[in-house]
């Protein structure tokens, strides 16, 4: 039976099928029960991503808190450096981010599953700062041999507010135990700009897209600490 | 345990292919603005006078070289150095004529600033406080500033009287 249900449940992660083609008339003979509970983990993107690209590093840590059958309250707290490199210049943005929301799990499980397909929204800030390790002026390409790299400069105490929807995918794949992965859209809100400079990228936000959007993507693994559990 | 593994490739294949995006903005906004210059009448300041066949050379440390310019006009743009408080010029006109050429040399002094354009231009420099100075007077007679700040390309900065 549990090899079934670890079956069924990397299946469901897999293929995403989204299946609510069940019957709900029968009655069941047990009473099955919904866990409830707090659900803690960290995000695998990062950590993994530093094995091919170390000017990216930082660690999330993600929990939610289930509080009605299809209702989660979640946040995620993270630390990220990251370097980008542009044509003409060279920065390094370091800070730390707070996103809190909620998820609405759109999945009907099937008997006692604690899978999930949802969808979530956040308000995420951050605090950082902006370091521009090189740049070259972009002068006429008649003198470009003359194009100079100077000191970098600093730029701290910025901030960003923005907003963003959430889908994702979470499978019950051991006991308590839940991968994850998730897509991101965001629209800022507001954000403190360097003077002379711009935030092109802000922790927790990812790459500044010229409209001010930003995509993101989650990997996560957690494990839920069961409080109680209530009647399906 | 199989599908761990394709689990496993599917969310590498992911993570590649989300790093290997490609650029998405070309830079399409004004960069560091060139010198611009117009030709006047020395025997009447307020009418305009083409230079026949100017060439322009450049000193890149000590070196002079040609900026690929070889014009009969009223107007003319030159770059300007981002690295050092002053560039200098020789302007020739009849440069296709040996008998005739006459040489003269321009020195352009200014302040720097650099000024963020955005991601795909990177910076830019405005130039300041530009002043112009004439070392000889083979064909220009003399200079007139028309802007102090160099920050665009759209109007004229300095006259020449020739």
């Amino acid at each position: 039976m549990h090899m079934l249900k670890y079956f069924i449940n990397i299946f469901f992660l897999l293929c995403c099928i989204f299946s609510f083609s069940q019957e709900n008339g029968k009655k069941q003979d047990t009473i099955l029960k919904n866990k409830y509970g707090l659900r803690v983990g960290i995000d695998l993107f990062n950590p993994v991503n530093t094995f091919f690209n170390e000017e990216r590093k930082g660690l999330e840590l993600v929990g939610d808190y289930r509080i009605s059958k299809k209702w989660y309250v979640a946040a995620e707290l993270g630390y990220l450096e990251n370097t980008t490199d542009e044509d003409f210049f060279n920065f390094t943005t370091n800070g730390s981010y707070l996103k809190a929301g909620a998820d609405y799990n759109a999945y009907k499980n099937w008997l006692n599953m604690e899978n999930a397909i949802y969808v979530g929204f956040r308000y995420g800030y951050s605090t950082f700062s902006q370091t521009l390790n090189s740049f070259t002026v972009n002068n006429d390409p008649f003198l470009d041999a003359l194009a100079t790299v100077e000191e970098g400069q600093k730029f701290e105490n910025l901030n960003a507010q923005w907003a963003e929807i959430i889908l994702g995918i979470k499978a019950e794949v051991f006991n308590n135990l839940y991968l994850g992965f998730s897509f991101s859209g965001k629209k800022m809100v507001s954000t403190k700009e360097p003077e002379g400079f711009k935030n092109l990228f802000v922790p927790g936000f990812n790459r500044v897209f010229l409209n001010d959007s930003g995509f993101g993507f989650n990997y996560t693994i957690s494990y839920l600490i069961p409080l109680y559990k209530r009647d399906k | 345990m199989k599908k761990k593994l394709i689990f496993l490739t599917l969310f590498l294949l992911v993570l590649i292919a989300l790093n290997s995006c490609e650029r998405d903005d070309i830079c399409i906004d004004e960069i560091t603005p060139k010198l611009v210059i117009t030709f006047y009448d020395k025997d009447d300041p307020a009418t305009v006078k083409a230079v026949s066949n100017l060439s322009a050379k450049i000193f890149i440390g000590t070196e002079a070289d040609s900026i690929p310019l070889f014009v009969t006009d009223t107007i003319v743009s030159v770059p300007l150095k981002v690295t050092e408080d002053n560039t200098q010029y020789i302007l020739t006109i009849d440069s296709n004529n040996g008998a005739l050429l006459k040489r003269d040399t321009l020195t352009v002094s200014y302040i720097r600033e650099n000024v963020f354009v955005g991601r795909s231009c990177g910076f830019k420099t405005i130039f300041k406080n530009t002043t112009y100075q004439l070392d000889s007077n083979n064909w220009a007679e003399n200079t007139e500033t028309i802007s102090q700040t160099i920050d665009n390309e759209t109007d004229a900065h300095v006259k020449i009287f020739h």
